[in-house]
């Protein structure tokens, strides 16, 4: 399926900014989308934007896609906020993708945008419990840790996982993001140090766990047709696949496994008529470690309660047969809940295309690229297949 | 606050108080905590309503310590240590979270039995919520 | 026809701390003859404490739920001043909504009230049955003695025409104005008193005293007639003055004295120290229970065993079960940290 194109990408730097607002942080992802397409930009072509936004902080829950398209010049034009929680940004990529393949419009901008650190400690606890399911996992005194941490209590029982399987994960992660001059954390880390990280929700310790992030993505898709008009080197859509899950973990057919990735993905492989082994890079959702290790598995890269193994045999380290977050992942880039999504996107374009900043982190040679957004404890998951 | 209304938790009490299922009238399973279609045949919304006993056994949990605790629970954890939080597997087929109570956390174990009771669950516009909370079976009521 | 007692049980929260952690606090420890003392969890309260009290009863006499007609609860320290308590736990429950529900508070005296409230309602209600649950976990401020010997606790008994384990032989009640002895004002959850001794132990002697007299005259009794006396416990040697005024010793005492290791139950005292005495008693014995509420009064009921039945549930077996807590803890969990 060669008919949907993205043809430029950007995002703002993610991190902790008190300078920064949504406004702020989306106006520095479009613009560095702009400056990433190779000719003829033109923001009066664009006609549609779908933009990913959880609403932290709650303060512009309605309409907030007005407020960024026109902040950003484009007052009159058909845009959404997209919400399924951190899966947000790659259902707006999936929306805008079938807004294109319609042929209702045929350039398309697809982002997302989130501001996490401005609240205080406890509105910020209060954000972090608002996507999964209020009335008893939250009353049952959980947030999105306490979920993935009874998923990773659940595997370790089944299959064996090891404490230092989780940890491994988040020594990857941040030798990857250490070369990515937009990750929120760009330090390495030993596993030592990731071990013995205070406990937040047993057995996820600190360091298993994602950080709140402020940041914007932005990407620019179109009608394949008019790609060359743009570049040379435009990255296709080959294939993408949504499913959503029953949201409470304990209302799902296995506790060990998230059934959103297996049926997306499922999807996404059909439609892109590729299988999981010949996925030459990908970025999925580690926004705990556990989470990472769930996805080898879920994408079909291992068998199910393998994920331990096939990350020590090294299959998903840069170097391996199957580099997995050479962004540095949720862990080390940061995971602006609406932007995330998109921000994968931005990396696996500049993974396709060859223009990774740090050269240390490019991958040789990518053909086919796979991202993997889950929105919460799994209850939305998006995969995307793109190819160059 | 979690934003649960007054209504909205007073619409759960047969669930919350006394364990309230929905045994579905087509293929039998019991749907706990209940849901508009039958989550198992996915082919019926006629219930007849049934008390489940409380007993199950814990199919996976964990502790939850500051950085994991919602601010409902955040007084909770700084008075008394993590608390655990449970998925149980009822005896009568369903599984639901809850919290666990009159245990020491390092004693919570895969496969340990136990039973719901009544215990207060947080407070929310001065008015106190209450639910179930999982008690080790041996010793509980 | 004979009203009694057809099931019982005891609630007893898991914490507990010793005399000795006060000490450490304080310097010294105020309660007279309390060597530990119980301590409620931070997601329990009154309601989940008689809830949980109340399903063991039931559980234990085998009679259903939905055979219940009326409901009394009692407690000091209920979590709302107005708003019906006995809704709360009748509905955790599952007694039927039809049932006559009380709420009794306001005083220690506050159990055996919603007592002689259930067995009134047998009285015109041959093949009804009542429900009584007490639970009580009272408070005050830290850096009063009367605290130390603040302790928490619940029981509850099923009162029926039939299948009894203990028949009702009557009671006898004596009602004062001893204003300024115990007491709590409005918006305040902690008990105050204001130390004038000699008029608090003499208001506790009268009222106990008036009371069980009645209760011994009306019945032709004598104290020797008495296998077990539970005796409100403010502290574990109150009980001792007025027992040796009405001419009990202090061997009649000993099964129904939890104080020295549960504390102060407040309106739950007199109703623990009853089912304590349920718990060794043997067919054929007398029980008299003596309540006291301040401001003041007091409630005498008189027991006779008459069937070897014993709740799984026993006060003994409660105490066993415990987990000991520092004073730091204690003040933390008791929210006592500002």
């Amino acid at each position: 399926m060669k008919k949907v194109a993205i043809v430029g990408a950007g995002q703002s730097r993610f991190g902790e900014f008190p300078d920064k607002g949504i406004k702020e942080l989306f106006l520095e992802a479009y613009q560095d989308m702009s400056k990433s397409v190779d000719r003829n930009f033109d923001p009066k072509r664009i006609q549609a934007a779908y933009i990913g936004n959880l609403g932290c902080g709650g303060f512009q829950l309605g309409n907030l896609s007005a407020l960024m398209s026109e902040y950003i010049g484009l007052p009159y034009i058909h845009t959404m906020r997209i919400e399924n929680a951190c899966a947000s940004g790659g259902y707006a990529l999936a929306t805008a993708t079938m807004d294109v393949l319609s042929g209702t419009h045929e350039v398309v901008l697809a982002g997302g945008v989130e501001k996490m650190t401005d609240m205080s400690g406890s509105k910020t606890r209060y954000w972090l419990g608002v996507s999964g399911d209020t009335e008893y996992e939250r009353l049952a005194g959980t947030t999105f840790s306490g979920l993935y941490a009874l998923l990773a209590q659940r595997h370790m029982h089944e299959f064996g996982t090891k404490r230092e399987h989780l940890s491994m994960v988040a020594v990857k992660n941040h030798k990857n993001g250490a070369m990515n001059p937009k990750a929120q954390f760009q330090r390495e880390t030993t596993l030592e140090r990731a071990m013995a990280a205070p406990m937040v929700a047993a057995p996820l310790n600190l360091f298993d766990c994602c950080s709140t992030t402020d940041g914007a993505s932005a990407v620019l898709v179109c009608d394949a047709d008019v790609a060359k008009q743009f570049t040379d080197t435009p990255v296709y859509v080959a294939g993408f696949g949504t499913s959503s899950d029953y949201l409470a973990i304990h209302d799902r057919l296995a506790t060990v496994s998230l059934e959103g990735t297996r049926r997306a993905s499922e999807r996404a492989y059909k439609m892109a008529g590729v299988g999981p082994k010949e996925i030459d890079v990908a970025e999925v959702h580690d926004c705990f470690t556990i989470a990472e290790l769930l996805a080898y598995e879920d994408l079909g890269f291992c068998e199910k309660g393998r994920a331990g193994p096939f990350l020590e045999e090294g299959h998903t380290q840069l170097s391996g047969d199957r580099p997995v977050n050479a962004s540095g992942g949720l862990k080390a880039k940061g995971h602006p809940i609406g932007a995330t999504g998109t921000g994968q996107i931005y990396e696996l374009f500049h993974q396709l295309r060859g223009t990774v900043q740090k050269p240390g982190r490019q991958v040789k040679d990518p053909e086919i690229a796979l991202a993997h957004n889950v929105g919460g404890s799994g209850g939305t998951v998006a995969v995307s297949i793109l190819t160059r | 606050m979690a934003h649960v209304s007054v209504p909205m938790y007073w619409r759960t009490i047969p669930q919350r108080y006394r364990l309230v299922g929905h045994k579905c009238k087509r293929c039998g399973e019991v749907n706990f905590p209940p849901k508009g279609v039958c989550k198992y045949c996915n082919a019926s919304s006629d219930f007849e309503e049934v008390r489940l006993s409380g007993r199950g056994k814990v199919h996976t949990f964990t502790l939850i310590g500051a950085g994991g605790a919602p601010p409902e629970f955040a007084e909770q954890e700084k008075a008394g240590g993590s608390y655990p939080v449970t998925i149980v597997e009822l005896v009568e087929g369903p599984k639901v979270i809850g919290q666990m109570a009159d245990v020491n956390p390092k004693d919570v174990r895969i496969g340990m039995p136990v039973r719901a009771e009544l215990r207060k669950i947080y407070t929310e516009e001065g008015v106190i919520r209450y639910g179930f909370k999982f008690v080790p079976e041996p010793g509980g009521a | 026809m004979p009203v009694g007692i057809s099931g019982y049980a005891a609630y007893v929260p898991r914490l507990r701390i010793k005399r000795e952690e006060y000490a450490k606090a304080w310097g010294s420890f105020a309660a007279a003859g309390v060597a530990e003392k119980s301590v409620m969890g931070y997601d329990e309260d009154v309601l989940t404490m008689a809830a949980k009290a109340a399903g063991r009863a039931l559980d234990s006499s085998g009679v259903p739920r939905a055979s219940i007609t009326r409901f009394a609860l009692a407690s000091t320290s209920p979590p709302y001043r107005e708003k019906l308590l006995s809704g709360t736990v009748l509905v955790g429950l599952g007694v039927p909504n039809e049932a006559f529900s009380s709420d009794h508070t306001s005083s220690t005296r506050a159990g055996t009230e919603a007592l002689v409230a259930g067995f009134e309602h047998l009285g015109s209600n041959a093949a009804g049955k009542a429900l009584v649950a007490v639970a009580d976990a009272p408070a005050a401020s830290m850096w009063d003695p009367i605290e130390h010997a603040l302790g928490a606790g619940a029981a509850a008994f099923v009162l029926a025409a039939d299948s009894l384990l203990a028949e009702f032989e009557g009671h006898a009640s004596y009602a004062s104005e001893h204003a300024g002895e115990r007491f709590r004002p409005p918006e305040e959850d902690r008990i105050q008193d204001l130390g004038v001794r000699k008029f608090s132990e003499s208001s506790f002697i009268l009222n106990t005293t008036r009371a069980a007299t009645a209760l011994l005259t009306k019945l032709g009794r004598k104290p020797e007639e008495y296998a077990h006396v539970a005796i409100q416990q403010p502290d574990a040697r109150a009980p001792s003055s007025v027992a040796a005024k009405l001419g009990f010793t202090d061997a009649q005492l000993a099964a129904g004295l939890v104080a020295p290791y549960l504390g102060d139950l407040g309106a739950a005292s007199a109703p623990l120290a009853l089912a304590a005495a349920f718990d060794v008693a043997k067919v054929g014995d007398r029980i008299l229970v003596v309540s006291y509420g301040s401001g003041a009064g007091s409630d005498a009921l008189s027991f006779k065993v008459v069937a070897d039945r014993k709740t799984p549930w026993s006060v003994k077996a409660e105490a066993e079960r415990r987990e000991n807590i520092d004073y730091v803890q204690y003040l933390k969990i008791k929210g006592a940290i500002e």
